[in-house]
């Protein structure tokens, strides 16, 4: 065996050094988004909201653009509405393309995407894309949340191409072009990845007839109760997971080489623990009830995987609970007397948490439509910040329902 | 994980047949299936024996220059597999890791003279303003490429904003003198559609190596 030379030693000392750290990128800065999208590793500037009217069917969804710089006369103020020129689409979640050039909107009645330019200049963004043949091209509807891979987005689709039955993952190009599509047995709701393990693990809920009705007509049979695992590579399901009713928001743990992972379920109070053991297969288990009201909508996690953060949709609450032992975990703190809290937003360092409280516009119970903020505390307490609160219930254009986030 | 025998009269830079590459890859899966296959009781690792690669989108064509000044056009490679990397020489980051690990590949693919022959490795600069000629060639010569199937490319800073774009490659400055860029590897298959995009992030050159093979296998990938 030859010797190596001095060049190759400090490229091997390089490479060493490199995937002891983990992935070759900032430390995990910003969570709950796709490990291969550029990460924020400064306070966010900008909050992107993705908003629908109050009144479905009558005017058009939005993208907002907000003032979160702290340093800003106008912090806190909407700078910007960017209209998609349709309506009765109902604008729920939305993703960042890898390179953190383009944000994609997905609505889930109408099946379309809205692909918005939000590198060229972040406060302005320009809508330079709107997908709406995606049922036509994918055999797949409900969208639900767009997540980045490298130069592709992979989007969680509830059902098949008329609203009901098993859905899949539809798979596009950044700019809109489809890919494949990849069928699953359940209703998929969110996607997670883990790329040392080459792992994918999506969750699921309902068909999109079922959360285009009211609650009352949803029939439980329609629930689905899974999560599936696949070979991220071969893009292939490989394992089953079976718990609680309507699997709703999962998360990784973030750390490199992490094996565990949570969800909630909405249907069962719950969340759940994932797990990967050494036999490559994954345990599920109930870790948690968050309480019979609760009906959790969002799951977030802190930075430093020690804090999970629920939203309590009809308990009018968002929950704290510690993680730093993730077989035994307990609730930590609560913000209590939030109306119908749902999707929520960790920042990169960990210390704030946005959070809206509109779900979808079958289910909303309060027209208090708003946007607000928590501070978080070294310690992991939750205190509401008094100094921030958008209230969309009297909006220019009218009531508006604000549901996703992201931040620049 | 044992390279298996090239087979006699095959030589290093030739090209080999379908039946030799099926082989390879055929028994390079069953190599990795052994080491991530969970159902065979084992902790996955980054790898997978089975790549899907759909076809993503027709590669845009594009001509630029080689550090010793020849024309290279994309196109050129059809009926070869393409690795096609964005990088700059002065980048602190993943870029030294993402040219050690095409090294790596580059003594793979040698093995059995799928390197060159079959298979082209494309190292395009994003910042051709330091990056010249010269530069490229040092930089070719660290990493030991082989410029019979691995190619340092640039062009004027105009001419190759223009191909960059059609790669999506933005670049953006950075108060530190480097560069942000989207940092993404594409495998062009032989027929010259992107069959995967990976992050230079998380790239893996065994993964790699089973892409490339996985589509110099398929029925028509002779066809040009």
């Amino acid at each position: 065996m030859r010797p190596l030379s001095k060049f190759s030693l400090r490229v091997l000392s390089f490479a060493t050094v490199a995937l002891l750290a983990g992935p070759a990128v900032e430390a995990p800065a910003e969570t709950c988004l796709s490990p291969y999208i550029k990460t924020l590793t400064e306070p966010e500037k900008i909050l992107y909201l993705w908003a629908l009217p109050g009144t479905p069917g009558e005017g058009e969804d939005f993208l907002a653009v907000i003032d979160v710089d702290l340093a800003s006369a106008s912090y806190g103020k909407v700078l910007k509405r960017v209209h998609v020129g349709s309506v009765g689409n109902e604008a729920h979640h939305m993703g960042y393309t890898d390179d953190r050039s383009r944000i994609w909107a997905a609505s889930l009645n109408s099946n379309r995407f809205f692909i918005f330019d939000v590198r060229t200049d972040p406060r302005n963004p320009k809508l330079v894309r709107v997908v709406d043949d995606v049922a036509k091209v994918s055999g797949l509807s409900g969208p639900h949340t767009p997540y980045a891979i490298p130069g592709r987005i992979l989007v969680s689709m509830a059902s098949g191409p008329d609203g009901t039955g098993p859905g899949g993952i539809a798979e596009f190009t950044n700019d809109g072009d489809f890919v494949a599509s990849h069928k699953t047995p359940d209703h998929p709701y969110e996607t997670v990845i883990k790329p040392e393990f080459n792992r994918m693990i999506t969750s699921s809920w309902v068909s999109q007839k079922t959360f285009e009705s009211k609650p009352s007509d949803w029939d439980p049979k329609d629930f689905s109760h899974t999560l599936q695992v696949w070979d991220l590579k071969s893009r292939k399901i490989i394992q089953e997971l079976e718990g609680d009713p309507i699997a709703l928001a999962a998360r990784w743990a973030l750390k490199p080489g992490a094996r565990y992972g949570y969800n909630i379920s909405s249907g069962g109070n719950s969340i759940w623990n994932f797990k990967l053991g050494d036999d490559g297969l994954f345990t599920y288990r109930k870790a948690a009830d968050v309480g019979r009201n609760c009906h959790p909508a969002d799951l977030r996690q802190s930075p430093d995987d020690k804090y999970l953060y629920v939203s309590c949709f009809a308990g009018r609450e968002i929950q704290a609970w510690d993680i730093t032992d993730p077989e035994h975990i307990r609730l930590h703190d609560t913000v209590q007397g939030v109306v119908q809290p749902n999707m929520m937003h960790v920042t990169f360092d960990g210390q704030r948490l946005y959070f809206t409280n509109s779900a979808i516009s079958t289910i909303d119970y309060s027209p208090n439509y708003s946007l607000q903020l928590i501070q978080i505390g070294p310690d992991g307490r939750l205190k509401l910040d008094p100094n921030f609160k958008i209230d969309f219930s009297k909006a220019p254009d009218g009531p508006t329902r604000p549901h996703d986030m992201l931040l620049n | 994980m044992t390279a298996p025998r090239r087979p006699a009269g095959s030589r290093a830079g030739a090209s080999t047949s379908g039946a030799t590459r099926r082989a390879w890859i055929a028994t390079l899966s069953a190599a990795v299936a052994l080491a991530t296959c969970p159902a065979l009781g084992a902790l996955p690792g980054p790898v997978s024996p089975q790549p899907n690669l759909s076809v993503i989108a027709p590669a845009p064509d594009f001509r630029l220059v080689d550090s010793d000044g020849r024309q290279v056009r994309l196109s050129d490679f059809r009926g070869r597999a393409v690795l096609l990397a964005f990088v700059f020489t002065s980048c602190p980051g993943v870029c030294p890791l993402i040219s050690h690990q095409m090294a790596g590949l580059q003594t793979a693919l040698k093995r059995d003279g799928t390197f060159g022959g079959k298979a082209v490795l494309l190292s395009v600069t994003v910042d051709p303003e330091t990056d010249t000629a010269a530069v490229l060639q040092q930089y070719a010569k660290r990493y030991r490429a082989d410029s019979s199937g691995w190619k340092f490319l640039r062009e004027s800073p105009e001419r190759i904003r223009a191909v960059l774009d059609t790669y999506k490659e933005w670049t953006r400055p950075l108060p530190a003198g480097t560069i942000d860029h989207p940092a993404r590897v594409y495998l062009v298959d032989p027929r010259g559609n992107i069959r995967e995009i990976y992050s230079l992030s998380f790239f893996n050159e065994t993964q790699a190596e089973i892409d490339v093979r996985a589509v110099l296998a398929e029925p028509d990938a002779d066809a040009r």
